[in-house]
């Protein structure tokens, strides 16, 4: 493309927009209200009105790809449970059913939970000056929330956990036996099922139970019940959405306030405002930016044609700042005229977990703002990422109250450290790997540990709260491979496949019928 | 046009008049009345548009509860007796004179 420099050109790939792609939206606003990309083939709606429409547009507009661009254009299909991928009418009868489930009422029941799930973040770092928006809070309190209302509490996480584990644990420090660790990844996978079967057995007022219970006139008429693939479908669906997302509010929540110290002020003297002002951050940064469609039927916006087949991108994080709908769209202003915004989308689609947002964006506002009035963004230690379908903090350290004189940080994160020059020979396989699954909803970073034993390796990683010990890991000339059985938020095999070169390796992580996901694994 | 009346959780009073064929959701959202947010656009899907009759004889005048109205219902917050979803109510000339109050919040 022969781009000029004042040629308006966007893409969701461009990491020198992500840090502040506003100016650029407004543009996009004013001089390209329907604005098509070159390079990547897609189109984008950038005002408010032609988003809204676009989102209930059901004649024209189709999940059957899924709703991420990448998606799309692979032409990408998901097993008929896995909803947000789907159309009216298998859409419908899977998103009516789960209405039945995943009620307002159901989600702000679980109020005093998430406070308590605040504290026993956020109570261990009264006292200290220093702390992580994301390490310390966003990853913990949403994924925990989750695993609750899905009906996995602590102390059966545990158990269950712990039951699988113990069966691979006797065999960790003998050899590679090919065979019985094939068993042992075949119960693995198989581990959801069983926590299934217990919960069956063990019945109680949990989404789970209710899953396993309900019955639903499926996408082909007939009463029944729902599979064991169905649920654990669903179950990824919840789990995967109502986790990263969140974390990313939250993230946004420590970035925003601390750069709107007299809104924040505000906020601490008169807490009554925290619901508008959550409504407010929901607007001003939404997690998630965007929406993808497959164009159905040849459409007409602007006098110019979307051809069918077209992969249409919905911006919300653009349109939410548009001033036909908001007055002076790019500020952050929480006493502004309340309207709605489209941070959860519109339309059948609609985020089905938008209570459960805003009520943990809610509490986690209060019970900061109790322990911590003030603080300032250590913007040299701080880690933003964005990709086609999240944009957040993936680490925001903070310090409590100002940023003192001559401030260095005082806890440097891992993934911050320099890479060792690896150019003087191949890198020791032994040791700490920071690895990043750029997942459906976001990149999901783990730790893996590799330790020698015998003729190969064994090890251990460490993602979304849990360890688990890892198995295969095999090593051909530049090929990698390993698998990891994750526990949370759900049990799943995922098969790591990729290429060393220097200290990363780079491949794709296979996580069950998920689908396959870019990896890169860096040694630290 | 048939005039339709909000009143706020606070007792504020939106007197507005609603188009036939629109939905009481998207009504109150067209005339910017607060307390309504219709999150997903009127596909009786999120439970954002909740609003109460005020007169039990409003409440035999409108068009019944339906499958899905009742569904959402169940689940959404606050219900009494006299809750509807807006978007599930069509705007008809008969209309005229309805009065709807609304919760102190959608979402909590």
């Amino acid at each position: 493309m022969n781009a000029s420099a004042n040629t308006l050109s966007w893409d969701p790939y461009r990491t020198d927009l992500a840090q502040d792609p506003y100016p650029t939206y407004r543009r996009l606003r004013e001089e390209a209200p329907l604005y098509y990309n070159e390079e990547h083939d897609f189109y984008a709606l950038t005002r408010y009105a032609d988003v809204e429409h676009g989102l209930r547009d059901k004649e024209n507009m189709s999940s059957h790809y899924g709703d991420i661009l990448e998606f799309i254009k692979a032409r990408s299909r998901m097993p008929d449970a896995v909803f947000i991928h789907q159309d009216p009418p298998v859409h419908s009868a899977y998103r009516s059913l789960m209405q039945r489930i995943i009620t307002p009422k159901r989600m702000l029941g679980i109020e005093q939970e998430i406070r308590k799930l605040c504290a026993r973040s956020l109570d261990p770092l009264v006292g200290k000056d220093y702390f992580d928006m994301i390490g310390n809070l966003g990853a913990e309190v949403p994924m925990r929330a989750i695993s609750m209302l899905l009906g996995i509490p602590e102390q059966d996480q545990v158990a269950i956990r712990e039951s699988v584990d113990a069966r691979i644990r006797t065999e960790a420090g003998k050899p590679i036996d090919i065979e019985h660790n094939q068993k042992l990844q075949a119960e693995a996978l198989s581990g959801f099922d069983e926590y299934i079967s217990w919960r069956e057995k063990n019945p109680s007022d949990d989404m789970m139970t209710e899953l396993l219970n309900a019955e639903f006139k499926d996408p082909g008429g007939n009463m029944r019940k729902l599979t064991r693939d169905e649920i654990v479908a669903i179950v990824n669906v919840v789990a995967g959405a109502g986790n990263e997302t969140t974390n990313r509010l939250i993230g946004w929540m420590g970035k925003t306030l601390a750069e709107h110290p007299d809104q924040r002020r505000q906020i601490v003297e008169n807490p009554g405002l925290i619901p508008q002002a959550i409504e407010e951050l929901l607007r001003f940064e939404p997690p998630g930016p965007f929406m993808a469609r497959y164009v159905m039927n040849d459409i007409e916006y602007y006098g110019r044609k979307i051809p069918k087949g077209s992969a249409l991108l919905l911006m919300v994080a653009c349109a939410n700042r548009d001033d036909r709908r908001f007055v002076n769209g790019d500020s952050f202003d929480i006493n502004r005229e309340q309207r709605p915004h489209m941070t959860f989308g519109n339309g059948i689609h609609v985020c089905i977990g938008a209570p459960l947002a805003r009520l943990e964006g809610r509490v986690v506002m209060e019970e900061v703002l109790k322990r911590f009035p003030e603080w300032e963004v250590d913007y040299d230690n701080a880690v933003l990422s964005s990709t086609s379908t999240v944009r957040g903090w993936d680490s925001l350290p903070v310090w409590v109250g100002a940023k003192p004189k001559n401030a260095r940080a005082p806890a440097p994160k891992p993934a911050a450290e320099p890479a060792p020059a690896a150019a003087a020979g191949p890198v020791e396989l032994e040791g700490t790997w920071n690895v990043v699954v750029k997942g459906p909803t976001g990149p999901q970073p783990a730790v893996l540990t590799l330790q020698k034993n015998g003729g190969g390796y064994s090890g251990e990683q460490t993602g979304m709260g849990s360890t688990s010990p890892i198995a295969d890991f095999k090593r051909d000339g530049n090929q990698i491979s390993w698998i990891n059985h994750t526990t949370k938020p759900m049990k799943l095999k995922v098969e790591f496949k990729g290429e060393i070169s220097g200290n990363v390796i780079s491949g794709k992580a296979k996580a069950g019928f998920m689908g396959s996901y870019p990896f890169t694994a860096t040694k630290a | 046009m048939p005039k339709v009346t909000f009143i706020e959780h606070n007792g504020k009073e939106h007197v507005v008049e609603a188009q036939v064929g629109k939905s009481i959701m998207q009504t109150a959202l067209d005339h910017k009345v607060p307390g309504i947010l219709g999150d997903c656009g009127g596909e009786c899907s999120c439970g954002t548009c909740h609003c109460y009759v005020v007169d039990p004889q409003w409440q035999r005048k409108l068009p019944p509860i339906g499958e899905n109205e009742e569904v959402m219902l169940e689940g959404t917050l606050h219900t009494e007796a006299n809750s509807r979803l807006g978007c599930q109510l069509k705007v008809t000339p008969e209309f005229d004179g309805l009065v709807l109050r609304l919760p102190h919040s959608q979402v909590l």
